[in-house]
């Protein structure tokens, strides 16, 4: 068990700096998951935690140890590739052992860390196939059964799930949280998904153009988005952004009569999740454009001056479309217009 | 359409196309000939004038020298042959056995008596006499002022003008042709008196002790002389005096002299080259024998000879005509002394078996006694009798037998009337594929059934006779020399599989190793690398061969240079001195022509692994070493393992390699099997039989590894 600290960490691929100063420090066998939309570098990230890439300046520290210059080897992670990486020519069971039998360890101890993992993972009866005659659920676990062999300090898992289907998912994402409380090991996980991320993280690092946005729980992230970045990526549907203007004890939004009671000077950001509105009667009023059903809830898209605003309400709802409905907003988050930074 | 009427279409094509292969009727007499440049011009002028002259017309086909007696003796019995061709007279023996040529009634008196006696085989004339070529002795005239009339004072001019870098005499020591002079000035002779060949008498021996003094002792003649290596030599002044024949003038820029070939010292006795005489002889299928007559009178004749000796300097063996060339003169003077090249097809053995004493004392591995009593041992061996004629009728009744048996057993289920019915049912798409069926048998087929049956005869001098299983129990039982011989079956079998397994392993390991290389992210200009890398490839195999042969050559190639400067000191070694040389020389060669094949499948192999599963095994812990031995090694092998039995295939019928490399040197060792039926066929008295028979054996040796590579490939492929 260890955590894993980084510090100044950037990545260039010549011209191109890929990480721009990553900061980052774990607590021992903690889960963190990494996310970012597609490009924003947190599969680098990974890499240069595990020894796949060069590490262009600053610090990786696992457990303390400054770890830039060691042999992948030798830092004690293992890594759970995107595609699996599962070898095929091997069996099931010769996947499982092949870092063990890299260790020349002997074959009964091999055999019993794999029969361990095996059982954990409920893998025991495919031991015998190649990973060609499996699933895409199975070679999942055959490639975290690989890396729990190991027994390392931090597993590294690069879009586990991203080549499964829904159902599979949801089903993987509550096996991986058990899993992690019965390793207790430090985990990295990288996922574009901020569901998956939601739901495994004790804490998430959102990176966007290879620059931290924000590092805390999902809690803080969910309540108290740093940025619009944040803001926008964390939660589903995501949150409403729109220009106000405050004046004194009460807002406006622009293009939009009637006040709001957010007190506020001059113009800022205001975020309205759309879980955080109620709809029926309040200051500030629009048109409704579009009706999302989705059995439980529905989504209305309502143009509100001209810019559009979502709001979730409980089904049976009442509206119908081109309906003029007026709208409170329970919950609201004020950004700065310029930077996009949470004001206080 | 019907389908009948699209199948009958389709045949109907297939015997147009086969028929449209066939040559053309030509009204006019057809001459093939070999020559090049001024002597092919003086051709095209004689038959100007001889079309003006007569109303005929002339077509002449310049064939290429290589194939030139090959492609005579195959096409004049097949009636695809010209009406006329140009040849020198020595394989007149084996072409009149043929029966490839028809007679002459009488040729003019004016030809010198020599050139006609040459056209002369078992008391006919068969030709006509054109010009005779015979080795003459060149010399530099800005080095040498008076030229040497005895073989002491060329010895004494030839060690004056040898200094570093430049020698006193540059010929083909190694080549029986150029030895023959030394032979016959000692008093030898290939026939003795009884017409027996003597190859180990004192004549021979003080001959070759001769050329061994010459080229060991002295050292005034280069190492490994070629053809372009004397022509270099003396092209650049680096040679005073050359050993060769009136071609050797073509495209010599540097001035030049010729005298006879000096007297031997020590016998009194002048050298002798050989001499050949060109003439024009009427094939036996001619289709217009009486015009193809008449024109070659008229080449042959006054008018033809002064247009040739005007244009293409050739010494005409028309006399009567003024010469004013030196050098013409001077061949005129050796021609008396010369002595005609003999005629006899088996000739060609006693030469064999010569130059490979020849080349054994020059390489300076055994003593002049030791070599020519092997040389004569071995002509034993190259003349003997091919075995007696036995009956063929048991073979054929097998073989009819086999054959019924087969198509009895190919056409039973017919019995059934279901799979009759089945049949009669798919007549139409047994007829679609008829042509196809039958163009690939024809093409595959029947060459493999000829050759395979050429091995039951044995020709000798244009007469075969079927010997049954003999050429096979012969070589299988190692009949004519013990087994540890070069000569053997099993020693060259040997050698072909050493040969196949080291160049395999070097092809797969340097080129899976640049494979490896070249995906490493470091490698900058990796297209300029990977182009670079697959051009040993790209060039024709025999260029590379012949290029990699100057590179190995003792004094003037690459590889020695390179040697002597990591060395110091200049580096004369004899690449093909020794079996584990040549072979090396051998194997490097194709190494550099093997390597790319497995490179460009690997590089393709590699596409296909992950980098991922490389990238799993390096987390993982696995050294470099590990990871390809138990990550991407197993991976590659689906894709490399037929390309390596592919490439052993290849490498297993490697003839160019062999043929241009150490030519088997020394004495036959480094051949492989297929270079050596090709010596049976074509260098040891033509005996096809036997080398077919090679050829089956061979056959059955790669049927029986690419079954065991197949099952192998089974089990390993995923």
């Amino acid at each position: 068990m260890a955590g894993i600290e980084l510090r100044a960490l950037r990545k260039s691929y010549d011209e191109t700096e890929v990480l721009k100063g990553v900061e980052l420090k774990t607590e021992d066998g903690e889960y963190l998951v990494l996310v970012g939309p597609s490009g924003c570098g947190k599969s680098t990230l990974l890499r240069c935690i595990a020894g796949l890439e060069d590490i262009t300046s600053g610090d990786l520290l696992i457990d303390n140890v400054r770890m830039n210059d060691v042999h992948p080897r030798d830092r004690n992670v293992a890594m759970v590739f995107q595609s699996y990486a599962l070898y095929p020519h091997m069996t099931v069971r010769q996947n499982m052992g092949f870092a063990l039998r890299v260790a020349k360890r002997p074959a009964e101890e091999i055999e019993a860390a794999v029969q361990v993992a095996a059982e954990m993972l409920d893998l025991g009866a495919l031991l015998d196939r190649l990973p060609a005659q499996l699933s895409g659920g199975q070679r999942q676990r055959v490639a975290m059964g690989r890396a729990i062999v190991r027994r390392p300090a931090v597993f590294l898992f690069d879009e586990p799930l991203s080549n499964l289907d829904a159902a599979l998912r949801h089903h993987m994402r509550v096996e991986l949280k058990r899993l992690h409380r019965r390793l207790g090991a430090t985990i990295v996980h990288v996922t574009h998904d901020q569901v998956e991320a939601l739901t495994l993280a004790d804490r998430i690092l959102v990176l966007n153009q290879g620059v931290v946005q924000q590092y805390g729980t999902p809690r803080d992230l969910f309540d108290t988005p740093a940025n619009t970045f944040v803001a926008t990526f964390i939660g589903s549907p995501s949150m409403n952004l729109l220009p106000a203007v405050g004046a004194g004890e009460h807002s406006t939004i622009e293009g939009v009569t009637g006040r709001f009671s957010v007190a506020a000077d001059g113009p800022y950001t205001l975020g309205v999740r759309p879980t955080d509105v109620r709809v029926g009667d309040g200051d500030v009023s629009g048109r409704v454009d579009v009706i999302e059903s989705m059995g439980a809830e529905a989504l209305l898209h309502i143009d509100l001056g001209g810019h559009t605003f979502m709001a979730q309400i409980k089904e049976p709802q009442p509206y119908s479309v081109g309906e003029e409905v007026s709208l409170t907003f329970d919950v609201v988050h004020r950004f700065d217009r310029e930077q996009g930074l949470r004001l206080p | 359409m019907t389908h009948g009427a699209a199948v009958g279409r389709l045949w109907m094509l297939l015997c147009a196309v086969l028929f449209a292969a066939l040559p053309a009727q030509a009204d006019e007499i057809v001459l093939w000939h070999a020559y090049q440049n001024a002597e092919e011009a003086a051709l095209q002028e004689a038959a100007a004038a001889f079309e003006q002259q007569s109303g005929h017309t002339v077509q002449l086909a310049a064939q290429p020298f290589g194939s030139y007696a090959s492609k005579v003796e195959t096409a004049i019995p097949r009636g695809n042959g010209p009406d006329l061709f140009i040849a020198s007279h020595d394989k007149l023996g084996k072409w009149h056995g043929m029966g490839l040529v028809q007679p002459v009634d009488s040729v003019a008196e004016a030809h010198t008596p020599a050139s006609v006696e040459a056209m002369r085989w078992q008391g006919s004339l068969w030709g006509r006499p054109l010009a005779y070529k015979t080795l003459l002795l060149f010399y530099d005239p800005t080095k040498i002022t008076t030229p040497p009339r005895t073989t002491d004072e060329m010895l004494v001019l030839a060690r004056e003008h040898t200094v570093e870098g430049s020698y006193g005499l540059a010929y083909q020591a190694s080549e029986d042709f150029y030895h023959a002079p030394w032979v016959h000035g000692f008093g030898g002779a290939a026939y003795d008196e009884n017409g027996e060949v003597h190859l180990d008498d004192k004549e021979h021996a003080d001959a070759l002790s001769f050329v061994a003094k010459l080229a060991l002792v002295d050292k005034v003649v280069p190492q490994q002389p070629t053809g372009q290596l004397v022509a270099q030599l003396y092209g650049d002044g680096n040679a005073a005096m050359v050993i060769s024949g009136p071609w050797f003038m073509a495209d010599l820029d540097r001035e030049i002299a010729a005298v006879p070939l000096p007297i031997v010292s020590e016998t009194g006795l002048p050298a002798r080259p050989y001499l050949t005489v060109e003439g024009v002889f009427l094939a036996a299928q001619a289709k217009h024998p009486v015009a193809a007559a008449e024109f070659a009178d008229f080449l042959s004749g006054e008018a033809g000879a002064r247009i040739r000796q005007a244009t293409a300097r050739q010494a005409v063996t028309w006399q009567g005509l003024e010469v004013d060339d030196p050098l013409l003169a001077a061949l005129a003077e050796q021609a008396k002394t010369a002595v005609p090249m003999s005629a006899d097809p088996g000739v060609a053995n006693v030469f064999e078996a010569q130059s490979r004493a020849l080349r054994a004392v020059l390489r300076g591995a055994v003593e002049v006694d030791v070599a020519l009593e092997d040389a004569q041992e071995y002509y034993g061996i190259l003349s003997k009798a091919p075995p007696p004629a036995v009956s063929p009728i048991p073979y054929i009744l097998i073989i009819v037998t086999a054959a019924m048996g087969a198509l009895a057993w190919a056409l039973a289920p017919l019995r059934d009337p279901y799979e009759r019915a089945r049949w009669w049912k798919h007549r139409w798409d047994y007829l679609w594929i008829g042509p196809a069926a039958l163009s690939l048998g024809l093409l595959v087929a029947v060459p493999f059934l000829t050759g395979a049956g050429v091995a039951f005869f044995a020709h000798s001098s244009g007469t075969w006779t079927f010997v049954g299983l003999a050429n096979f129990t012969s070589i299988v039982f190692s009949r004519d020399w013990p087994i540890t011989s070069p000569m053997s079956f099993f020693y060259t079998l040997a050698v072909t599989v050493l040969w196949t397994v080291t160049n395999l392993t070097l092809h797969v390991g340097i080129g899976v190793a640049l494979a490896l290389m070249l995906r490493e992210p470091w490698i900058r200009l990796r297209g300029v690398w990977r182009a670079l890398l697959i051009i040993p490839w790209a060039v024709p195999n025999y260029i590379t061969a012949l290029i990699w042969k100057g590179m190995f050559h003792a004094q003037y190639g690459a590889v020695n240079a390179l040697l002597g400067v990591f060395l110091g000191q200049t580096v004369e070694f004899d690449w093909f001195a020794s079996f584990a040389r040549a072979f090396t020389a051998n194997l490097v060669t194709n190494t550099w022509l093997g390597f790319p094949f497995m490179m460009v499948v690997t590089l393709g192999a590699l596409q296909s692994i992950p980098r991922d599963l490389e990238e799993a095994a390096e987390v993982d812990g696995a050294s470099w070493l590990f990871r390809f031995r138990h990550v991407v090694w197993p991976l590659l092998q689906p894709a490399l393992l037929p390309a390596i039995i592919l490439g052993s295939v290849w490498t297993f019928n490697m003839f160019n390699v062999i043929y241009l490399m150490s030519a088997g040197e020394p004495d036959g060792s480094t051949e492989i099997l297929i270079s050596e039926a090709y010596r049976w066929a074509f260098s040891r008295g033509n005996r096809y039989g036997y080398a077919a028979a090679y050829a089956v054996l061979i056959f059955f040796v790669l049927l029986a590894y690419s079954r065991g590579a197949n099952r192998l490939v089974g089990k390993k492929v995923l």
